[in-house]
């Protein structure tokens, strides 16, 4: 059974969030919306911000981080594109996230270890 | 891996949840054939790259030793599959070509002729992704 698709080559430019599954359909495998409702939620490894974008409309909070510098700067367009308020993209590595202790509800690791 | 995980503990609340999820090299991955109803039949099988291999059983060490060390406790896993959608045979051989996590040829069931037949037809690779939940210790 095939729970999501996605379409590379000319149908839609390659880069990787498209190579994954849309962030509705993954968010269904893990159960659905009320994983991030309402929470503060962190995706690690974010890339352009397909699942931090994803969880957006229903997380209170929600924030991205990956090293990449250019994946960061296409998100936070792409955030500003859907005016999604509530998410913030940080530039920053998994090992040190620049958070309070405890601050999170729910960490995504997407394609990230 | 660890480092990033003992970080991911930190910034959780206690009983908060951490979401793994990544492709599953345990099991293969198929090349499938668009068929002209729209629907995709499996004609092919394709590896994961040794490299991807030990990447993957370093993932799993580092989330093992996480749960062994107390920091975290698993909620449940499972696997979905995702099917990435090519427009043609060679983008989807591009694709192979490029990308790491698969090795770049694919082991075909059906004859070189079939397949050039078909080479300007939709193609799609069909993959798995695991995941697993656990809550914050």
């Amino acid at each position: 059974m095939v729970t999501s698709t996605s379409a590379v080559g000319r149908l839609l430019p390659a880069i990787s969030s498209l190579l994954r599954p849309p962030p509705a359909g993954e968010l269904r495998e893990y159960g659905g919306v009320a994983l991030v409702r309402r929470k503060r939620v962190i995706d690690v490894g974010c890339g352009d911000g397909r699942m931090a974008l994803g969880c957006a409309p229903y997380a209170s909070e929600v924030v991205g981080v990956d090293p990449d510098p250019s994946a960061i700067r296409l998100a936070r367009a792409k955030a500003r594109q859907l005016g999604a308020a509530n998410v913030k993209f940080k530039v920053g590595v998994a090992q040190e996230l620049p958070f309070a202790d405890g601050y999170f509800d729910v960490v995504i690791l997407s394609w990230t270890l | 891996m660890v480092d990033a995980l003992r970080e991911v503990r930190r910034i959780l609340r206690p009983r908060g949840i951490l979401v793994d999820a990544r492709p599953d090299s345990r099991v293969v991955a198929y090349a499938e054939h668009g068929t002209a109803t729209g629907t995709y039949r499996q004609v092919g099988v394709i590896a994961t790259s040794h490299e991807e291999l030990v990447n993957d059983r370093s993932s799993d060490d580092a989330v093992a030793t996480a749960v062994t060390s107390g920091w975290f406790r698993s909620r449940g896993a499972g696997r979905f599959w995702h099917r990435v959608l090519f427009e043609d045979r060679p983008m989807l051989q591009r694709y192979l070509d490029d990308h790491a996590r698969f090795v770049h040829r694919v082991r075909w069931m059906v004859d070189p002729a079939t397949r050039r037949r078909w080479d300007d037809d939709p193609w799609a690779i069909r993959r798995a992704v695991r995941h697993e939940q656990f809550e914050r210790l």
